[in-house]
């Protein structure tokens, strides 16, 4: 099935195309070469896996050490590693659950990788929207599960910071302060929920890295990415972290007026990769949505990695025998005409 | 009494040697822990020594234009201002670094904007109060700060202050309560949170009637009963203390709060001293770091919304 032809990689070209081009001409003549990259990038492969899951009490560590193991990741890879885990955790509210990241699949994730060989699984989120992160550990079910198995978590809203060079260069940041924690890890996954978003279309594993800024530094909700830009933000945290895994929890996602606000959404999936711009756009084609019409997206292909389709080696079930249109809200701009054909 | 033993237990095992406070036992200096554990100090009375050392340290922390940010070299963060004006009260030693960070403050407000009627947002964009960061939108938490630091430091009539009042009432959740600041968002009402409904119920005391917040006030006192974190607890008891509700079993609800470090971890330190402001606020041989006494309250008009 494919979705969407896309020009760079088919070699069309359009007028604007060849405006910046012929302006990229001139520039070359006088030495002075500043080609946006989006216009030079190389097409991308890359690999994602889906399995059902039907709900969560299902044996989920044995799904994503399935999916980890279909995906080529070595041993080696995870020998010995520390994986830091990013859960989507934003705020609660009684009778929505499917707000945040479920804990069992955070659970199942912590099993998968230790008995692939890790030698520490730690989770950690600093929550955009309630400066009591441990409120949001505490109610979203989250404390229970990983008290239990003594599995450490961390607030990232309150850690000291250090900082990177902004990579991607799309926002006007000129650096990007991280957790210092974070150069304590080999690994960090964005185990991110399957939800639409009523500012972006949809948020999946490369929006839930808005959660690791530290709120000390960026504020609550994280206003300087959403002064700077929310989709410049996404690409430049995406683009310097480079995060090495995702995992999105589209058992019971959410839909509707996301991230928040939207009704629980039973889709029986989870959704793995070690490429999140193509994790990313497989969800969307799950959600019965068109990755290209989410702007981020759009243009992290072939820079953050691939989204179309045909680019995206598909493992475990086929994108068609798992969709489920999610329910789009045609007075919220980022979800008007982004359905898939 | 075994409030301020607590305090005295947590601050010896959190300070160091030039004046500051770690982010917890082990850790590393951070200028919020800091001016937490001063207001701490101060509402608990004794420990002089301690306190100035606290305030000498927040003084060197300060900016040249006054502000003092949460560190130096992210001087955009400057959050912590408002905190330090408040530990820099009745210090003579700190007078001059405190008139810097209220000139800063009353110079500084958040970013506003008209909103377009197309936009999601529901509130009064134009309304000031203050940013968590330089060049951010006002919200909630850093308004009532700044509210009650330039407050306690004699500036309540200030425009800025009254406007900022008006600001806070005006991103009150119309079912009560508050949230970090918004509303609603493309006509859907937001969910409130106990930290900031106690924080903003803090902030407007004195200033408005008690029906503008009775909505409020009865969410947080079914919240307070319930939180068991320290930020959601320690913002409760205070944001109901300032109404005169701080709760009977009060004292019940912080120790199992206190207790619940073995589930967590050791608290950061500044909600540990959130915490225990907010413990304090119920304790009579305690005095307010955060409100003026009843003497000196706040400015008797009311504000309507």
């Amino acid at each position: 099935m494919s979705d969407h032809v896309d020009p760079k990689s088919a070699g069309g070209l359009t007028r604007r195309d060849l405006l910046l081009a012929g302006a990229a001409g001139l520039l070359l003549g006088s030495g002075l070469l500043l080609v946006p990259k989006r216009y030079y990038r190389m097409p991308q492969q890359a690999q994602a896996f889906v399995t059902k899951v039907a709900h969560y009490q299902l044996d989920i560590a044995d799904a994503i050490t399935r999916g980890i193991r279909e995906l080529g990741i070595a041993p080696e890879e995870l020998n010995g590693k520390r994986i830091l885990l990013k859960p989507n955790l934003v705020e609660t509210a009684s009778g929505a659950p499917h707000i945040n990241t479920h804990p069992l699949v955070l659970r199942g994730a912590i099993e998968a990788f230790l008995r692939l060989g890790a030698s520490a699984v730690m989770v950690a989120e600093g929550p955009g929207h309630r400066r009591d992160t441990l409120a949001v550990y505490e109610e979203s079910g989250m404390a229970d599960v990983l008290t239990e198995d003594r599995i450490r978590f961390h607030d990232l809203n309150y850690i000291t910071g250090y900082e990177l060079p902004n990579a991607g260069r799309q926002s006007s940041m000129r650096t990007l302060t991280f957790p210092a924690l974070f150069k304590e890890v080999d690994w960090i996954v964005s185990a991110a929920k399957m939800k639409t978003h009523h500012i972006t279309g949809a948020t999946l594993s490369m929006k839930n890295l808005f959660g690791v800024m530290p709120g000390m530094y960026y504020g609550w909700p994280k206003n300087v990415l959403h002064h700077a830009g929310i989709e410049n933000s996404i690409l430049d945290i995406n683009a310097t972290l480079k995060p090495h895994f995702a995992i999105v929890d589209g058992i019971v996602g959410m839909d509707g007026d996301g991230p928040i606000m939207g009704d629980p959404k039973q889709v029986g999936v989870l959704v793995m990769g070690r490429n999140l711009a193509a994790v990313d756009a497989t969800c969307c084609r799950i959600m019965g949505i068109d990755p290209y019409k989410i702007p981020h997206l759009e243009r992290a292909d072939n820079w953050l990695g691939p989204i179309g389709e045909g680019s995206i080696q598909q493992r475990g079930e086929a994108i068609a025998s798992v969709r489920t249109n999610f329910n789009l809200i045609d007075t919220i701009p980022a979800q008007q005409d982004i359905r898939l054909a | 009494m075994i409030i301020k033993q607590v305090i005295q237990d947590a601050l010896s095992r959190r300070a160091l040697s030039d004046g500051g406070l770690v982010d917890r036992p082990g850790g590393q200096f951070r200028v919020d822990a800091t001016s937490w554990g001063g207001l701490l100090l101060r509402a608990a009375g004794g420990a002089q020594e301690m306190l100035e050392r606290l305030r000498a340290r927040l003084v060197h922390e300060q900016g040249q234009d006054g502000r003092v940010s949460v560190q130096r070299d992210h001087p955009d963060s400057y959050w912590p201002t408002a905190l330090a004006i408040l530990v820099w009260q009745d210090s003579p030693p700190s007078q001059a670094a405190q008139q810097r960070a209220i000139h800063f403050l009353l110079e500084s407000s958040g970013n506003h904007f008209r909103r377009r009627a197309e936009d999601p947002p529901a509130h009064d964009t134009l309304l000031k109060g203050w940013p968590w960061v330089a060049g951010t939108h006002s919200w909630i938490e850093p308004t009532v700060l700044s509210v009650l630091a330039l407050q306690m430091a004699g500036h309540g009539q200030h425009d800025r202050v009254r406007e900022a009042i008006r600001m806070i009432l005006d991103r009150q959740l119309p079912h009560g309560g508050w949230n970090y600041g918004n509303t609603l968002v493309f006509g859907r009402e937001l969910h409130p949170m106990p930290e900031s409904t106690g924080a903003a119920l803090a902030g407007v005391a004195g200033q408005v009637e008690q029906g503008t917040v009775a909505r409020s006030l009865d969410y947080l006192q079914g919240e307070v009963d319930r939180s068991r974190t320290p930020i959601s607890l320690g913002w409760g008891l205070l944001g109901l203390a300032a109404w005169g509700r701080w709760p009977s079993n009060g004292t019940a609800l912080v120790e199992r709060c206190l207790v619940n470090q073995s589930r967590y971890g050791e608290y950061d330190t500044s909600a540990l001293c959130l915490l225990l402001l907010g413990a304090s606020a119920g304790e009579t041989d305690m005095k307010s770091a955060l409100f003026l006494d009843p003497s000196r309250n706040r400015a008797p008009a009311v504000l309507t919304q």
